[in-house]
């Protein structure tokens, strides 16, 4: 591709003739047959072909030509296809003759006779902002008094009790209700009261914990090549949980989603131990990681754009990042306003980080005291060569916990002296610059990190990717450890080290940069003094939580990329948010990312829209469909709400409520329209599973913790896959399974269950063969079955009690007379055994009944 | 109740069948039609997971051998082990086949004797140098995890002429392309139109049949659930998705039975087996995998893609090192069969309504990848997204066409260039369907497989 630079004469700019002779001879029948069909009229990237004054204006990149400098001119540089991003014309290179006319041409000036002039359209087009915010979404609420059952007159008779229990105990715990709960409920059928006991178990935030997960892309695992594990992901969902159990104010809830790190107070756990508000900004981060992008600006920007996406689908629902290459094409967002939510995000960055309430550090600090001081460690003394580069002090990277301190130079894991303490200590971003990182190390030895298991080591971290791993080999006194950046060199990198470990430490002497495979010849080597063994104290250190938190790093806003290219930046938009539901201007102050006045922002001018948003997802899981269909979608491509005035009403005492989800509940619940118009409804996937669970009685009832590793059958492969867990998951709820992005569990997907890439307010709910054949045939059913007859067998039940305490369990209503002797007369045929009855639970299982609530 | 036409628009999607989101929806499928008349009804989409090296196959280089070892006259790209700029003279022998000329390497005398029903494209582009999001991006038009793969676009699009299998069909061959099963995902379309692997043994699909155990009494359970399901319908009225539901477990049925007539080869003749290289070591599995494709195409499956085989000590065809050996034993293991695969569908009068496409998700560099000891035999090829090759035959394009080209060093497209969503819009267009209006309204945009891009290569079109 390069045989065609050729070196031209450089001509002077020729009298007129010549030159325009030139123009219309070699130039212009290429320009008009290979370059106007995109250039011209409504052309791309705004650049017209047809003009002088066009070509020298240009386009969104710039101008085109530079008369007199031909390497400097978009134009050339698009057109001899030397550069990856930028190729012109895009079906094929032009000949070289061609090539080199437009080099000779450019050199001559530019001699060009058209004079068209060339309206070039801005990127970021003016927006009527008054006639923008007259969009019902984005008016403040409706003021009519407006109840439920006025509104929609429902009509025609109410569902039976027992249906409308089995309904609402699904609704509100994802579970079927105990045949006690429903004779109870029979014989007092209060449903004021049969609605609060709900919300006052924790099955009710787990439930809706999972439909909250559906919003926020949750996933446990980074995807990609090796789907490798996100750490401590985990302690988002039990956030989530614990927040809809104790009726968070969903305010305060949304707050500490994007700033929870920020706030000025922060919630503590029950028990003081950790900082709870943190752990919510998780949720920025549980997007695709790759693993060896070669572009890091853009797998940043891609990163925000998602981002970006999730946020305004689940809050606002509204699709922000329609505006990420134009100006949205139906909603009034310009791509200003994106880039200007672009320049908060990326200002944010996620860290390993410690969530010890100051409570638990003060105790923590209360026994590390007690500890002899170590004397101090000694700094290596080494021969540096050229191509050598000693990476930043560690008193410049950003500490976590109480286990890491740092001594002449020396990071030591060991802290005040325990191998208990633990801790993490981050480096700045930076750009990796050379091929080998040499790190001179002792600690305990340690092989592969597993989350929450005692990982013990550096980490070279590339586009949020925790590429290559440095581990401590246990020998004595400090030695090198060198591994090569083959893919992390020129990535956006950081250095992360970590002891989460009880019984072991990491110390680091020093981190080389460099071209050398080899490392350094050490004249003196780094000495650490001996630990003194306290295991009294040892036993006292109390435990210290991790989280995958959001901080602030290198605040400052972005530049508009132009159609969404990194590569083409634009003008720089101060970092803010959506123009069009903001009534005060909220400068973002230097130093900041911005997230604390963007959460001020969503819960004051955004309000309206963010309790409708809300408001609505609640209804659309009661009523099976919102009052606006497209849950995710407020904006003008969203369907328009059914009853505005109602929605309004709605979200008016919702706010009144203090944001009460479980106030908002009772109010939709309690109404006759939720007795009486309801449709009958597929059960999701988990809510199957698990009623599949509690009938068998191995349901656990275990809360919160690390996700159990889901079953992996002989038809799921591809790399990253994990040693499978157990076909049961211990009994434990869908909710606790790891949701492992390439190896999402088969029985969830055969039932709609969302990938997570997006956010997703509204499942499919799809009737198809392979839900049969997962019902009739999968092992985890079958042993479900089996368990459940044994359950029967063992508490004694016989003949018609038997098949009418099952049908109790399973559908919350006595069988009819046909059922009744259907399933006896099974019995007789085969025999009342173990086996047969395992029939009868697997045939149950397979029931419609089973899979529909009405 | 639920009609024979619903039924049949139910089962229209086999295994996957249709999301009963809606009854209008399924009847909308059912009737689906292409936009216009269609020239192939089926894919075979021969998947070289790993990237095959174009200058070592279709895309001979003479002057990388004159400067075989030299360094390369420009700064290249950015790629993912970003080891080397020294040029890597092909160790393979090119010759003409056919009466297109084209010319073939060593790699592949089997394929090479049906150059003249194929259409090679030597310009193929790729927006990624990795493989993860190479694959999601040859699959689905997006580099990211989580859009609709080509085959469950295609079944979207025209529905499924088959109605007791999946209308897109993925041959596991031990080795899962990066990325994983989202490669085959049915992304933001219903579940139902994602692909099924199957895989290898008398059971490809996951919970096709009951254990062992369970079979002789799998009527007897069905009689009772349909007993059981009687008292549903009473109790639940007349819902069209419970009926569905209800209605999905015969369908199952029919489809347990279906699979082992697939998989039964007993009736194809030795000279077929013989063809297809059935019984070689070598060549044994990818021979299966393309006969099961014709068994399939003959069923009525829209999609159906083989992946490539595993091979001890190989990683696919990504030989970043010991490119000689590795890229000698990948084709071996495919070519007779893929030359096999044509030739069936010919004799049969197949491969005008079969488009047959073969390649990876990008090509390999010019350059010598390699260690310390500078080009030896063991080096290897990095990935070149900007500049490569696949081919396609049957099903409506030209044959024996040679189209587009790279440079003299096989780095970059520069004439004719094909991008990745020019093929998938021409893919498209030969089946009958409109790129532009083969849509899905996702996220408050209408979704393509092209994206925002793409246009049909007339020029390749018979």
């Amino acid at each position: 591709m390069l045989t065609l630079i050729c070196s031209l004469p450089v001509l002077a700019q020729q009298p007129g003739g010549e030159s325009t002779e030139f123009f219309e001879k070699r130039i212009r029948p290429v320009l008009a047959s290979r370059c106007a069909p995109c250039h011209s009229g409504s052309p791309k990237a705004n650049l017209r072909v047809t003009s002088r004054q066009a070509l020298l204006q240009g386009g969104d990149s710039g101008p085109a030509v530079v008369p007199g400098k031909p390497e400097e001119s978009r134009l050339y540089q698009a057109i001899t296809y030397r550069r990856t991003n930028l190729q012109m014309p895009p079906g094929g290179k032009l000949s070289d003759e061609a090539i080199a006319d437009f080099r000779q041409w450019i050199a001559m000036g530019a001699p060009d006779p058209r004079t068209e002039a060339a309206p070039a359209q801005p990127v970021t087009k003016q927006v009527d902002w008054d006639r923008a915010r007259k969009y019902w979404a984005f008016q403040p609420l409706t003021q009519e008094a407006r109840t439920i059952d006025a509104v929609l007159k429902p009509q025609g008779p109410a569902v039976p009790d027992n249906a409308w229990l089995r309904r609402v105990t699904f609704d509100l715990t994802g579970l079927p209700p105990s045949p006690e709960a429903v004779a109870a409920f029979l014989a007092h059928p209060a449903k004021a009261a049969a609605i609060d006991r709900l919300l006052a178990t924790p099955q009710y935030g787990e439930r809706w914990a999972r439909h909250w997960l559906d919003l926020v892309r949750y996933a446990e695992t980074n995807g990609h090549e090796y789907d490798n594990d996100k750490n401590d992901a985990w302690r988002y969902r039990d956030y989530v949980i614990r927040a809809i159990n104790d009726d968070l104010p969903y305010d305060q809830f949304v707050r500490e989603h994007i700033a929870g790190d920020l706030l000025a107070k922060s919630r503590l756990s029950k028990d003081g131990s950790y900082l709870e508000s943190p752990i919510a900004t998780t949720s920025w981060w549980f997007g695709e990681i790759l693993n060896s992008a070669t572009d890091s600006v853009k797998s940043r920007a891609d990163q925000v754009d998602n981002q970006i996406d999730v946020f305004s689908k689940t809050f606002l629902g509204l699709t922000v990042a329609c505006a990420r290459c134009h100006d949205h094409k139906f909603d009034p967002i310009p791509t200003a306003d994106y880039y200007a939510l672009a320049g908060v995000m990326h200002s944010t960055r996620v860290r390993e980080a410690v969530i010890d309430s100051p409570q638990r550090r003060a105790e923590i600090a209360s026994v590390l005291e007690k500890y002899p001081l170590r004397g101090a460690a000694k700094g290596p003394r080494l021969e540096l060569r050229e191509g050598d580069q000693l990476f930043e002090g560690f008193d410049k990277w950003h500490p976590e916990g109480q286990g890491i301190t740092i001594s002449n130079g020396v990071a030591d894991s060991s802290g005040p002296g325990t191998l208990v303490a633990v801790g993490s200590l981050t480096s700045q971003k930076f750009r990796m610059p050379k091929f080998w990182v040499h790190v001179l190390m002792k600690g305990t030895k340690y092989a592969k990190p597993r989350p929450g298991e005692g990982d013990l080591r550096l980490t070279v971290v590339a586009d949020d990717f925790k590429s290559v791993h440095f581990f401590a080999k246990g020998e004595e006194g400090f030695t090198w450890n060198s591994e090569r950046m083959t893919f992390s060199k020129d990535r956006s990198c950081y250095f992360e080290l970590v002891d989460r470990s009880r019984s072991g430490y990491l110390s680091v002497g020093v981190i080389v940069i460099s071209d050398h495979k080899e490392p350094p010849a050490i004249e003196e080597n780094a000495v650490l003094a001996p630990l003194v063994g306290e295991p009294a104290l040892d036993a006292q250190l109390p435990a210290s939580a991790f989280a995958m938190i959001s901080h602030d790093e290198e605040p400052g806003n972005v530049r508009i990329h132009v159609r969404g290219s990194h590569q083409n930046l634009g003008a720089e938009v101060p970092r803010g948010f959506l123009q069009v539901v903001s009534s005060d201007a909220r400068p973002v102050a230097d130093g900041s990312s911005g997230r604390l006045q963007f959460a001020d922002w969503l819960t004051s001018d955004a309000r309206a829209l963010l309790a409708r948003v809300m408001v609505n997802r609640v209804w659309a899981h009661h009523f099976g469909a919102g009052l606006v269909k497209s849950t995710d979608n407020f904006g003008l491509m969203g369907e328009k709400p059914a009853h505005q005035e109602l929605l309004d009403a709605l979200a008016r005492r919702f706010i009144e409520s203090g944001w009460s989800l479980k106030q908002l509940h009772r109010e939709i619940l309690l109404t006759e329209a939720y007795a009486k118009t309801v449709p009958i409804r597929r059960l999701e996937g988990e809510a199957i599973r698990d009623a599949m669970l509690q009938l068998s009685g191995r349901l656990s009832g275990t809360l919160y913790g690390p996700g159990v590793v889901p079953f992996i059958s002989k038809y799921q492969d591809g790399r990253g896959k994990p040693p499978t867990g157990p076909l049961d998951g211990d009994g434990r709820r869908s909710i606790y399974i790891q949701v492992r992005r390439n190896f999402l569990t088969p029985m969830f997907l055969a039932f709609d269950y969302p990938l997570p890439i997006s956010t997703i307010g509204a499942r499919g709910s799809s009737a198809v063969p392979s839900q049969a054949l997962m019902l009739m045939n999968n092992e985890f059913v079958l042993q479900q079955a089996r368990l459940w007859a044994k359950r029967t067998i063992a508490e004694g039940r016989a003949g018609a009690e038997l098949v009418r305490s099952m049908y109790l369990e399973a559908f919350a209503r006595p069988p009819a007379p046909q059922e009744q002797s259907a399933a006896l007369d099974y019995l007789r045929q085969h025999g009342d055994n173990e086996e047969s009855r395992a029939d009868l639970a697997h045939v149950l299982f397979n029931t419609a009944e089973f899979s529909y609530v009405q | 109740m639920f009609n024979r036409r619903q039924f049949l628009a139910r089962s229209a999607n086999g295994f996957g069948a249709l999301a009963a989101l809606s009854l209008s929806e399924t009847m909308n499928a059912a009737t689906r039609q292409p936009h216009f008349a269609p020239k192939a009804k089926s894919v075979i989409f021969l998947f070289m997971d790993g990237g095959p090296s174009q200058m070592d196959t279709f895309d001979p280089k003479p002057r990388l051998r004159k400067e075989h070892g030299l360094q390369l006259p420009f700064r290249p790209p950015t790629t993912v082990f970003n080891i080397s700029d020294k040029v890597l003279g092909s160790p393979f022998e090119f010759k003409q086949y056919g009466q297109s000329g084209a010319f073939v390497s060593e790699l592949f005398p089997h394929t090479a004797t049906c150059i003249d029903e194929m259409t090679i494209i030597r310009s193929m582009v790729a927006d990624h140098s990795e493989h993860t999001a190479a694959n999601y991006f040859i699959h689905s038009g997006s580099g990211f995890q989580g859009r609709p793969s080509i085959g469950a676009w295609v079944n979207y699009g025209l529905g499924s002429a088959c109605e007791n299998l999946p209308g897109f069909i993925v041959l596991e061959s031990g080795l899962i392309p990066p990325g994983g099963l989202d490669c085959f995902g049915a992304g933001f379309l219903p579940a139902s139109y994602q692909g099924t692997l199957f895989r290898r043994g008398a059971t490809p699909v996951a919970d096709l049949e009951p254990p062992a155990a369970e079979r002789a009494k799998q009527r007897d359970k069905l009689q009772l659930l349909s007993k059981l399901n009687a008292g549903v319908v009473q109790h639940f009225a007349a819902s069209s998705e419970v009926q569905a539901t209800i209605q999905n477990y015969e369908l199952a049925f029919r489809m347990q039975t279906e699979v082992p007539d697939l998989l039964d080869f007993s009736k194809e003749s030795a000279t077929t087996k013989e063809m297809y290289g059935l019984d070689d070591k070598l060549t044994g599995e990818f021979g299966r995998e393309c006969l099961l494709a014709r068994r399939l195409v003959e069923r009525g499956v829209r999609f159906i893609e083989l992946l490539t085989p595993q091979r001890p000590g190989l990683d696919r065809w990504d030989q970043h090192s010991n490119l000689e050996e590795g890229h000698r034993i990948n084709a071996q293991s495919v070519d007779k069969p893929i030359a096999a695969l044509l030739k069936d569908l010919k004799a049969r009068g197949m491969l005008d309504e079969t488009l047959v496409i073969w390649g990876g998700e990008f090509g390999r560099t010019p350059c010598a990848q390699m260690g310390d000891k500078g080009i030896t035999k063991d080096v290897g090829r990095d990935h070149n997204p900007y500049g490569f090759t696949m081919w396609m035959a049957g099903g409506g394009v030209k044959r024996g066409l040679v189209y587009g080209a790279t440079d003299d060093y096989g780095y970059f497209a520069v004439q004719d260039k094909m991008h990745m969503h020019d093929l998938h819009a021409t893919i498209l267009h030969l089946l009958g369907l409109d790129h532009l209006r083969l849509t899905y309204r996702y996220s408050g945009r209408d979704m393509r497989l092209t994206d925002v891009a793409g246009n049909v290569v007339k020029e390749i079109l018979a």
